[in-house]
């Protein structure tokens, strides 16, 4: 093995070197820096592999002395990685920068160089001077390296840099220098052993070394200068101060922390937990792209020294933790910076031009993903352990705290994101791409994703197949550009063989696993079937769309509460990227990621609290929750309910379902609303049988009733269909969670006959109204109108689908209905009971509207020719009716085994049948008969009409004496546009958009709290200066009392 | 009698950070991160004195056997050379600054160069 030192003599013998080579050849100078970098990373990776294979950590006496006569480098596990972190990062910078360093000559490659080299003598040495002597190398080379482009900004900020930096670096001497006083040796080790803070002196060395790298991790409020550097310094360089510099100081205050005690553990965590939310704050009112990563990194920084001043608590998770959060943000950084560099363009709204090229959307998107903790990146795991270990050790103020800094890291980070996807572009840009920039990036995207399997392999219990989903995903990617029919063929293809794979054994075993999996897989492949109407490559489509159903297949096979946040998260993430493909869809999008976002973070800290009284991550354990059990049951199922969009959740719903692709909508709405009913099933079956878990579950009863009330009356004033048809699923899952939350065999009935009618009648209308809307070009339903005879597919399918909604015999819905009456009798829940039965009667009124303006009335001129719907999106919608008419003629097909399987937890007062009669204790019902009946009187009704119609007169479109309506005028004197407005008058106020309102108020909040906030960075160096000095005082006081 | 040079490091700190925070010319700044600078040199070196120590010189005056009472610290002494230097070498990049600094503003005042802010 070569030496560690060698590290050191490759990098100072390199730049010396390069003194001596002509000044023409920079470019043969910038080519032997990359070969010493390379060099470099040999030399630790190589320590790497062999430390990780077992071998011991070695130390190096430079002067062949042991310490304190002579300085020791010490090569362990940590340093090892660390150093080969900052080498990749170095070696892949000076790539990306090739052109950049050529040009500015052999004085700028050497800085260059030795910035790499005394990063990695920091994560090296063992002695305190050395570490002093080095951060003040780095730091001159730093500021060096930040003057690479010259312009007033960047010359700003390196002088702010060097007069805060030069104080702290002072500060820190001062410290090392007392802590040798007390100690007499400037071994970090020596140090730490001497017990510095028995000394009273000693306790002021201990200050002064540790607030002077805590400074040097840029906490809040103390950091305006780093700011600075972050937005002015060439991306290239910034990339490298944000993952290198910042890996290697993060490591200093780590190597330094055992000359301090527990208190200090303490304070370096608040310190950090307060840099955490407030950089994250701040970075709401952001417009820059590089300002923000700069508070995004600090903010990262913050959450590290968070977790190392939680080590005490953290005992043997720490090192993962640490690392993996480290590393997520290691990689995700270096490559946003780079990215920014690429792009040129530093306004967030103008990083839409990124669309042009689709590769680096991708990874702008993994990146953003990964720095938030989404699967399968390494940082979910790491934060998912942080959590745990969080709760275990009841530290909840810093659980909240962590979740809230990351729910505002998503708000900008997301929004940023959907700006690249959807923001309107100006065409004539484009960007140019070079290799040697391309490479950079694109190694560190593929790096975060190896990372994330490797991190995978460490968590407890987890199953690593889930990664073949992945992977199938990603191989789905690669052949983004073959015609969409192939792709489609073979997604549907990927979700039947796991169909095949998973429902035979689901079958016998667990019939409410299994009724899951048909709505969401089986759902899955008939509106794929839809997708082969659309021609094109449809770039990006089924990537998502397999990602959001390899999610929901995850949550289905979860047996851990860790897989299953896992396949939310992958769900959540896949359907984010469903619902922003909508033309519209970018604010849509953002808000369904933010509600997603805080129900995900309400279900982990729920998992959190839950492990820490049972010491259990198996689902099943959630059922021996005992104490907090009103917490836990509160979070998770406020969790759910983002899902589900229960009143006061739903506002992202409407908008991300109607502006939705035509066949996306089905999928967000028939299936994947029933992840939250699936979530709340599982809540429920765990924890509903504790009365304390019955008083959540009547609230959540009446908000059930007051969901559907609302969502009803809000729909029937719509006049976009697919709105219409948004604000309806709104509603009908408040049924499914009034239903679910009756907490009784009948309810739990109820809720599952809705959920399959809602999947059924919800697909069918969705795609029938998308395939319409395809058609005709509008979502309005004053523009549409008589379309019954071009379109007599579409309408028999609508029909028959707002027969089902509406729970008029014979179809399933009548069986819902009927469940739903027995099941409140039975709870006695009359007063919610009436509420619901209500809004179903509201439920007729949006239907006509529904079914009448688009088909019957006026043919409006321009749709005069337009044809039936696609034969593809028809497939799908009549297979779905004949799944339809089956459960309602036979429902004792699921029925029966569900009822069986629901006896498991409410034995009584269930449905006893007799072949396909149902009796319950407040009547009887059988499908087949009411089918029978109802088709018996529905022939006899129609042959009757037939007969009279031979002397009905026909009547033209334009005899309008006849038709009720004027044609040809404006939309305002249309029968059906606002034909509700009575009802509007008189119940208006209850769909007014309160809720709406109270969420724009809070963010409104939000923003305004960052805005005053943020300027605490007044841009004035001066100042700047005094808040690191206010800060060492501040840290003085918090000692001394 | 000991403590003085200590004290008046000490001193010389303070009034090089005074300096830095309360003129809002760079090259005043520059020079009160000199004299801050110059400050901690003195603190370094006082903390190595031994009462009545001579110079860490091994020769006849000062035999091996009695060194450790007889003579001052040397390693902070050896420690402050190194930290001149270094702080030689920020204020030369720091007075680099401040030339290109005024190049562009055609000024030396802190307050004209707030272009980057909140």
């Amino acid at each position: 093995m070569i030496s560690p030192i060698h590290i050191i003599s490759i990098g100072l013998g390199t730049a010396f070197a390069l003194g001596f080579l002509n000044k023409k050849s920079n470019g043969l100078a910038v080519s032997l820096m990359l070969v010493a970098i390379a060099l470099m990373a040999a030399v630790s990776s190589s320590w790497f592999i062999k430390l990780y294979q077992g071998a011991e950590a070695i130390e190096v006496y430079t002067a062949g002395f042991k310490p304190p006569y002579s300085i020791n480098l010490r090569m362990g596990l940590n340093e090892a990685l660390l150093s080969s972190l900052i080498n990749l990062a170095g070696f892949l910078g000076g790539l990306y920068m090739f052109k950049n360093l050529k040009n500015t000559g052999k004085h700028a490659i050497m800085v260059f160089l030795v910035f790499v080299m005394g990063l990695n003598v920091i994560i090296l040495t063992r002695d305190a001077f050395n570490l002093f002597v080095f951060m003040e190398v780095v730091s001159i080379a730093t500021a060096g390296l930040i003057i690479l482009i010259q312009d007033g900004k960047s010359i700003q900020a390196g002088f702010k840099y060097m007069i805060a930096t030069g104080i702290i670096a002072g500060i820190f001497l001062l410290g090392i220098i007392f802590a040798y006083y007390f100690s007499g040796s400037l071994n970090i080790d020596d140090i730490s052993n001497s017990n510095l803070l028995a000394f009273k002196g000693g306790s002021v060395a201990v200050l002064m070394i540790i607030v002077s790298v805590v400074l040097e991790l840029k906490p809040f409020p103390a950091n305006g200068w780093a700011l600075d550097v972050y937005e002015a310094s060439d991306p290239g360089i910034a990339a490298l101060i944000s993952a290198a510099s910042a890996t290697a100081m993060y490591f200093v205050l780590f190597k330094l922390m055992p000359i301090a005690d527990l208190q200090w553990y303490k304070i370096i965590s608040t310190a950090g937990l307060i840099t955490f939310v407030g950089s994250n704050l701040f970075g709401l009112k952001q417009t820059g792209a590089r300002r923000l990563l700069g508070y995004s990194s600090i903010g990262q920084l913050g959450l590290l020294m968070t977790i190392l001043g939680l080590k005490p608590f953290l005992g043997d998770k720490f090192e993962y933790i640490a690392i993996t959060i480290l590393i997520s943000h290691y990689l995700a950084k270096a490559g946003l910076f780079w990215i920014a560099g690429l792009l040129k363009k530093d306004k967030l709204k103008d990083w839409a031009l990124l669309r042009k090229k689709p590769l680096f959307l991708v990874l702008f998107g993994t990146f953003v993903f990964s720095l938030i903790g989404f699967p399968p990146f390494p940082s979910f795991f790491g934060k998912w352990e942080l959590i745990m270990s969080l709760s275990q050790q009841g530290l909840y103020f810093t659980l909240a705290m962590i979740l809230t800094g990351s729910f505002l890291e998503g708000i900008y980070l997301f929004r940023w994101l959907g700006y690249a996807i959807k923001m309107e572009s100006n065409e004539s840009w484009t960007f140019k791409l070079e290799w040697n920039k391309v490479i950079p990036p694109v190694l560190f995207g593929i790096l975060v994703y190896l990372a994330g399997y490797y991190s995978s392999t460490f968590a407890e219990n987890f199953n690593g197949l889930y990664f073949i989903a992945l992977a199938f995903i990603l191989i789905i990617y690669l052949l983004d550009f073959l015609p969409a029919a192939v792709k489609n063929i073979l997604s549907i293809l990927s979700l039947a063989l796991v169909s095949w794979y998973m429902l035979p054994g689901l079958y016998s075993e667990d019939m409410l696993r299994f009724i899951f999996t048909l709505i969401f897989l089986v759902g899955g492949i008939l509106t794929f079937i839809a997708g082969f109407a659309y021609k094109g490559k449809r770039e990006g489509f089924y990537p998502v769309a397999l990602l959001m159903y390899a999610g929901l297949a995850i949550i289905i096979r979860a047996s851990t509460t860790l897989e299953f946040f896992f396949g939310w998260e992958l769900m959540t993430a896949g359907s984010y990227f469903l619902i922003i493909r909508g033309k519209k869809s970018m604010a849509h999008g953002l808000s369904y990621m933010l509600f997603s976002m805080a129900g995900a973070y309400a279900i982990l800290a729920a998992f959190g609290l839950s492990f820490a009284e049972t010491a259990s991550i198996q689902l099943s354990s959630l059922a021996a929750v005992g104490g907090n059990i009103t917490v836990i049951f509160s979070l998770l199922a406020i969790g759910f309910m983002t899902k589900t969009a229960s009143l006061g959740l739903h506002i992202w719903l409407p908008g991300a379902h109607a502006e939705a692709e035509s066949d996306v909508s089905p999928m967000v709405s028939a299936i994947l609303l029933k992840a939250g009913v699936f979530g709340l099933m599982i809540l429920m079956i765990a924890m509903g049988n504790n009365p304390e878990a019955t008083r959540v579950a009547y609230v959540l009863g009446w908000l059930g009733a007051l969901t559907a009330l609302v969502g009803n009356l809000a729909a029937a004033f719509q006049e976009d269909a697919k709105r219409l048809l948004a604000y309806s699923s709104i509603s009908q899952l408040g049924y499914i969670l009034f239903a679910l939350a009756m907490m009784s065999h009948l309810g739990w009935m109820t809720a599952m006959v809705y959920s399959i009618n809602h999947f059924l009648y919800k697909s069918i209308l969705f795609l029938t109204i998308g395939a319409v809307v395809l058609k005709v070009g509008t979502h309005y339903m004053y523009k549409m109108g008589g379309l019954i005879k071009n379109m007599p597919l579409a309408f028999i399918a609508v029909l028959i689908g707002i027969i089902a909604l509406a729970g008029v015999p014979p179809l399933s819905g009548f069986a819902g209905k009927w469940l739903f009456y027995n099941a409140v009798i039975d709870k006695h829940w009359y007063f919610q009971g009436v509420i619901v039965f209500f809004s179903g009667i509201i439920a007729f009124l949006y239907l006509f509207k529904l079914i009448y303006s688009v088909f019957l009335g006026q043919l409006k001129d321009n749709l005069r020719h337009v044809k039936d719907i696609s034969i593809w999106f028809a497939i799908p919608i009549y297979i779905l009716i004949i799944g339809l008419m089956i459960f309602s003629a036979k429902p004792d097909l699921v029925l029966k085994p569900l009822g069986e399987m629901i006896s498991v937890w409410y034995p009584n007062a269930g449905l006893s049948w007799e072949g396909g009669l149902a009796t319950a204790p407040y009547g009887y019902w059988n499908g087949t008969g009411v089918m029978i009946t109802i088709g018996i009187m529905f022939m006899a009704l129609l042959g009757w009409l037939l007969l009279l119609s031979s002397k009905a007169v026909k009547v033209g479109q334009f005899n309008i004496v006849y038709s009720a309506e004027a044609p040809q005028r404006p939309e305002t004197t249309h029968v059906s546009y606002n034909i509700y407005a009575g009802y509007n008058k008189a119940l208006g106020w209850m769909v007014a958009p309160k809720i709406t309102e109270f969420w724009d108020t809070m963010s409104d909040w939000a923003h305004s709290l960052a805005e005053y906030g943020r300027r605490l960075y007044s841009g004035n160096g001066q100042v700047y200066t005094t808040y690191v000095l206010a800060y060492i005082i501040a840290f003085y006081l918090i000692m001394i009392f | 009698m000991e403590y003085v040079s200590l004290t008046i490091g000490f001193i010389v700190i303070i009034a090089g950070l005074w300096a830095i925070m309360t003129n809002r010319n760079i090259l005043r700044m520059i020079i009160g991160f000199s004299i801050f600078d110059t400050g901690l040199h003195i603190v370094i070196v006082s903390l190595a004195y031994v009462k009545g120590g001579t110079a860490p010189i091994l020769d006849s005056a000062v035999g091996i056997n009695e060194a450790i009472d007889k003579i001052v610290d040397p390693v902070p002494q050896a420690l402050v050379l190194t930290a001149i230097v270094i702080g030689l070498g920020v204020t030369a990049l720091m007075l680099a600054y401040a030339m290109k600094l005024h190049k562009e503003k055609k000024s030396l005042d802190i307050m004209s160069f707030r272009d980057l802010k909140w």
